[in-house]
């Protein structure tokens, strides 16, 4: 092989070496790289609340007023909240001004005391031996730091009790109201 | 002749070795932990731990597009809860520390295209959102993807 040889076949190479460097050389501005998060979220348990036993006056004389108190095991009114255990809840409770006949031709006054609920945390849904929690409470005004039970059955149970007063001409016959409770998470 | 071989391949190796590609590393995802059904929950971007951080390396000073896909919703079986990205959600650090408590480049929109230029050590990329669980959510661990695309510019 000639030297003129030599030198163009070196050439050959070195250009053919260059081809194949552009070729395999990575090129960074037209890579590309993907990745994947994940976003996540644990939801707790919901919120129920059920009316287990309605407050109940039974017989009423005109003119004498009537009361029942929140321990009243069987006429007390009784709800039962149930959700994420020991967490924060706000409870409201929407109280009628009065009783009306079905027709709604009479009305009866009701009025709820500074202390005609109470709200136990114990998973205890008998008013008549509280457990613990807020007892005798304003029905109006409610703790702002309740919650849902921590033991099981992760349930808070609020007593109702309260007051009628027939007036002397009441006109005879059943009477009811609706008491709404509303419960909700309160983040905490 | 063999000396020029020598040389073109010893060009081919440094064209080979110096450059490099970008590459993306999830640090942490975006995590909510527990949620109360009704009750919303926010994620800043600046919550350390919490917060989705994403780790990019490359070329020190290249320019790179970041595209982020962000879902709508967050999945448990059959159950799907909102998620919400606003406009100031993201937030970048290009200094060799990043500080997510004073990102460099602040209340970014994750829903557009980022350029940003790596720096010495690449680039960090932080994601807050915002949960919306309904009333009557399901109970369940509910998630969604994030995919992050990074590109060169070629600037």
């Amino acid at each position: 092989m000639t030297k003129n040889s030599k030198q163009a076949l070196a050439s050959i190479i070195a250009v053919a070496c260059l081809c194949l460097a552009i070729v395999l050389a990575p090129v960074p501005h037209q890579a590309q790289d993907v990745a994947s998060g994940q976003a996540t979220a644990n939801v707790l348990t919901g919120l129920s609340v059920t009316s287990t036993q309605a407050l109940n006056f039974g017989d009423v004389l005109q003119g004498v007023a009537k009361s029942v108190p929140n321990n009243d095991a069987a006429n007390s009114g009784i709800f039962v909240v149930t959700g994420e255990p020991s967490a924060g809840i706000s409870v409201y409770i929407a109280l009628p001004p009065y009783l009306a006949t079905a027709t709604g031709d009479d009305r009866m006054n009701i009025v709820f005391g500074v202390t005609d609920c109470s709200i136990d945390s114990t998973g205890n849904s008998n008013p008549s031996t509280f457990g613990d929690g807020w007892p005798n409470v304003d029905p109006y005004a409610l703790p702002n730091n309740l919650v849902i039970g921590s033991a099981a059955p992760s349930q808070t149970a609020v007593f109702l009790g309260g007051e009628v007063v027939p007036s002397v001409d009441q006109t005879a016959g059943p009477y009811t109201g609706e008491i709404v409770i509303t419960v909700a998470y309160n983040g905490t | 002749m063999m000396r020029i071989v020598i040389q073109t391949l010893v060009l081919v190796l440094v064209l080979t070795v110096s450059v490099s590609g970008q590459n993306v590393t999830v640090n942490n995802d975006l995590v909510f932990g527990s949620v109360f059904p009704g009750i919303p929950k926010t994620i800043t971007k600046y919550t350390a731990g919490s917060a989705c951080e994403f780790q990019i390396t490359g070329t020190a000073g290249a320019e790179i597009t970041i595209d982020l896909t962000l879902p709508t919703y967050m999945n448990a079986g059959g159950f799907s809860m909102q998620l919400i990205f606003s406009e100031t959600d993201c937030a970048i650090d290009t200094a060799a520390t990043p500080d997510q408590s004073s990102p460099e480049f602040d209340d970014l929109d994750p829903w557009h295209t980022l350029t940003y230029r790596l720096g010495s050590n690449g680039l960090t990329l932080w994601l807050g959102g915002i949960v919306v669980p309904a009333l009557r959510q399901q109970q369940g661990s509910y998630s969604a993807s994030i995919v992050i695309t990074v590109q060169y510019t070629g600037s």
